[in-house]
């Protein structure tokens, strides 16, 4: 069978519910910000063992706070994941499917190793923070529990390998059959992992501790008007913080290169728009971040802006170069069938809007509340932001259960 | 006609049962907990008993880790072991409630920064603040069942969608508000027992006291409740569906449901008489009867959908068995038949495209793999062992084997008429190439 005719075989008869570009976009935006949080994840939780057992004043108390980040940015990549996974699978069906049936036990090895490393980061937070109630030295070296958290990085980083194999076995239709058939018969097992690139790789593993330095410089930027955080510990940590990005930021743009010289000779990435805009976002960033050595704290916002802005200017560099990879066989999201469904459209559109304001309000009462030193006393306004966001929720209810109530009576009353 | 994945003796599809029913305990403990840490929190505040947010810090510890960790990968899980096991079924969902899903991923991001804020700022925000936060948890955390549930009720009974491709319609389908009730009612037995299990951990007999007590009172309203709206889900069963519950779902899994719910109810009791005599390991055992009832429920559920994956539209083994007129989507039996599967299907060897004398049982293997393997396990034993349920045509003492092959294929001419079985596709070279397979994999012993 002709590739070009089984991916169009393979894609699903229903269509997709609207324009195509609405899910390409969707997908890249929410790729780009899961991809952030995986970096914070796997750098985070390297550092707080680093720290750990290095040991000292200073990284003892680093580790400690990044210990419990880490709990909060796995939660949020796995969050930020559920999106994209679903916007793949509506535009790229046939690719993201083959790939993963192909691999089937590792995607769900995936699911028990996320488990485990999650659930070692939790006893790593939980059971070092029981250590040092009693024992006040910051030298003393727990090996097993600073295990916890060797044994939760290194897992992290295996369900990486996973995640890149499938993303990569996905751009390679022509090698899927050779994968799969064993002569007359065929290999059901799922037990293999088939491609694997090391620069693509690196390229998305090196940022974490680029971003991990700017998430230290936002840190000493959070803490500073706090009475109980010293003032020289902050600013180490914004130093590190800012000496870190700068110095995985450089490292990344080499593996870039490398990256790019290693793509398919015909593609000519170099000259694909996306490419170029890509890359010239990451070598401001570099310059950004060049500058921000001397006064970490007042880089630390327009750093963490600017960084999003280049993964998600890279983010969409990595779908353009999806497209050139299944463009060989003439796929194209933009000829999907289309079967447009403004109802649910619609609803989802609504639901993001309000969402945005309620998680806004809840973001608000975290950063207000941390920055203070004792408790926090919530304005007028916030309270009323508090009030509409449980008003909307109800309202929401409202509205939906009011279209069921409806639609039921029409259709079955 | 994605690649095929075979866990040997237990199917693919038992896989994600396993990982769907795990998912019911801390995704129904997420829906529920909040409203019974809002009412205890607001108690506390009310009547100035501070001692009793020791509980609610444990509480919530036990939702943000539990629900939140495994809940949320076991969530992940189920779309993982979906995809790999029934990939078009998945699909097919997918490509029409894909703004269902982003819908309550919305509320998914609201739940998720919700409980970490929760718990982290307890005691670190006034008192109004903190409670705003548990409530808008509790509703949007809900609001997540209100979604699922659509889709989840879809699977089953797809309403008027089969007609009109609608989103809606096959949304609020006949099973959706009696299942959404029902599921409600339950969620708070869930919660009342997860938090009967804390409150063994606490230190302070009176606050211990009091948390069971009301957890017990909870628990059993939940069930009681949930019971009446349990038999008012069944009757709104489509008949096909109610039949197939006498026919399929064997008789210890009912049993299961009875009694599993019998002993909560029990359970609940004694620990309103006697709230102080509970420990953790019964606590935690009620909690594994619970999980056998859902597990029962939840088994017989996804029984009775059969002979479909999508009801009225897809079969279990992923093909295509009617056509969906409205979305412009046509049933693949007729090419099938005609052409043949090991034609038109993509991951085939270039070997068994044409059947010969050489390839038929390669052919036949991989003819079972398309069309039996998501419900019956090829091995010697296991899910549904096909080599086992073939001994079961009871063959003629002494027959030839030509013979033998013949009577399967006839048997595989009556599946159509069995009301939970797909008919099989294909030429009638693929059917003489099945028949001979399985012949051959039950003379084995």
């Amino acid at each position: 069978m002709e590739i070009n005719t089984m991916l169009k075989a393979l894609q699903d008869p229903m269509g997709i519910p609207f324009y195509p570009v609405v899910f390409q976009v969707l997908m890249v935006l929410t790729f780009a910000l899961h991809i952030m949080f995986v970096n914070f994840t796997l750098g985070t939780s390297f550092l707080s063992v680093y720290g750990y057992l290095k040991g000292g004043e200073n990284w003892g108390r680093l580790s400690r706070s990044l210990a419990k980040a880490a709990t909060v940015n796995i939660s949020m990549a796995m969050l930020l994941g559920v999106a994209p996974l679903l916007f793949v699978q509506v535009v790229y069906d046939p690719f993201w499917y083959a790939s993963n049936t192909l691999s089937a036990a590792w995607v769900m090895g995936f699911i028990f190793i996320m488990m485990l490393g999650y659930s070692l980061t939790y006893v790593f937070y939980l059971k070092r923070d029981s250590r040092e109630h009693h024992t006040i030295s910051p030298l003393n070296k727990g090996g097993i529990k600073g295990g916890f958290g060797i044994v939760a990085f290194v897992l992290f980083l295996l369900s990486g390998i996973i995640m890149h194999a499938l993303g990569y076995q996905l751009l390679q239709p022509e090698k899927w059959l050779q994968w799969y058939v064993r002569g007359n018969s065929v290999d059901t097992s799922g037990i293999s992992l088939h491609a694997f690139q090391l620069p693509r790789f690196l390229h998305f593993i090196i940022p974490s501790f680029a971003m991990t330095g700017i998430f230290l410089m936002l840190y000493a930027w959070y803490f500073k008007n706090r009475t109980d955080f010293d003032k020289g510990y902050l600013e180490w940590v914004g130093r590190t913080g800012a000496k870190m990005a700068f110095t995985f930021t450089a490292i990344q743009a080499i593996v870039g290169f490398w990256w790019l010289f290693s793509l398919p000779g015909g593609f000519n990435f170099f000259t694909n728009p996306f490419f170029l805009i890509g890359a010239a976002l990451g070598i401001a960033l570099l310059v950004f971040l060049y500058n921000a050595q001397k006064d970490p704290v007042k880089y630390a916002v327009p750093g963490i802006l600017g960084a999003f802005l280049t993964i998600f200017g890279m983010s969409y560099a990595r779908e353009a170069l999806r497209m050139k990879y299944l463009g060989r066989f003439d796929y194209s999201i933009f000829t999907y069938k289309l079967n447009i469904d403004w109802g649910s459209t619609a609803l989802f559109l609504a639901t993001f809007v309000m969402g945005l304001s309620i998680i806004g309000y809840l973001l608000s009462v975290a950063y207000k509340s941390g920055r203070v030193t004792g408790e926090y006393a919530a304005t007028h306004s916030m309270n009323k932001w508090g009030k509409i966001s449980i008003a909307l929720l109800l309202i929401w209810i409202v509205v939906v259960a009011g279209l069921g109530v409806i639609i039921s009576v029409r259709n079955y009353l | 006609m994605y690649p095929i994945w075979e866990v040997p003796n237990l199917s693919a599809g038992i896989i994600l049962a396993l990982i769907a029913a795990f998912h019911i305990l801390p995704s129904h403990l997420s829906t529920s907990a909040m409203w019974f840490n809002v009412y205890v929190e607001t108690k506390a505040y009310r009547e100035n008993r501070p001692e009793l947010l020791e509980f609610i810090r444990k509480y919530s510890l036990l939702l943000l880790v539990f629900s939140y960790v495994l809940g949320s990968l076991s969530g992940i899980g189920i779309w993982y072991s979906a995809t790999v096991a029934n990939p078009r079924g998945i699909s097919g969902l997918i490509h029409n409630y894909v703004w269902g899903w982003a819908t309550e991923w919305v509320f998914f991001i609201i739940e998720v920064t919700g409980i970490f804020i929760y718990y982290y700022t307890l005691g670190k925000v006034d008192r109004k603040t903190h409670l705003k936060i548990g409530w808008i948890f509790a509703i949007g955390s809900w609001t997540t069942m209100v979604i699922i549930v659509g889709i989840l009720a879809f699977m089953l009974s797809p309403g008027k969608w089969p007609e009109t491709g609608n989103f809606f319609d096959g949304f609020f389908n006949q099973t959706y508000w009696s299942q959404l009730l029902m599921r409600t009612t339950l969620m708070f037995g869930i919660a009342a027992a997860y938090a009967i299990a804390v409150a063994t951990r606490i230190k302070d007999a009176d606050v211990r006291s009091f948390i069971t007590k009301t957890a017990s009172r909870w628990g059993i309203a939940g069930l009681i409740l949930g019971c009446v709206l349990f038999l008012w889900y069944l009757k709104t069963l489509p008949d096909a569906n109610r039949m197939l519950i006498t026919a399929l779902a064997p008789q210890g899994l009912k049993t299961g449901i009875i009694v599993s719910l019998g002993l909560l109810v029990l359970y609940f009791i004694y620990a309103n008489v006697k709230p102080l005599t509970i420990r953790l390991f019964p606590a935690i055992l009620a909690i594994a009867v619970l999980f056998g009832g859902i597990w029962s429920t939840e088994r017989i559920r996804e029984m009775i959908r059969k002979p479909y994956i999508i009801p009225q539209y897809m079969y279990s083994n992923q093909i295509i068995g009617k056509d969906v007129i409205a979305k412009g989507v046509s049933a693949e039996a007729k090419i099938i038949n005609e052409k043949g599967l090991l034609k038109v299907a993509p991951f085939v060897p270039d070997g068994l495209r044409e059947i010969n004398e050489g390839n038929q049982v390669q052919a036949g293997k991989m003819i079972a793999l398309i069309e039996c393997s998501s419900c019956h396990v090829l091995d010697e034993k296991g899910l549904r062992a096909m080599p086992q349920m073939i001994r079961r045509l009871e063959f003629k003492p002494h027959a030839e084997a030509a013979e033998e092959v013949a009577e399967i294929e006839g048997f595989i001419d009556a599946l159509g008429g069995y009301p939970y079985m797909p008919p099989f596709v294909g030429t009638s070279a693929e059917k003489r190439a099945l028949a001979t397979y399985l012949h051959s994999i039950s003379r084995i012993k």
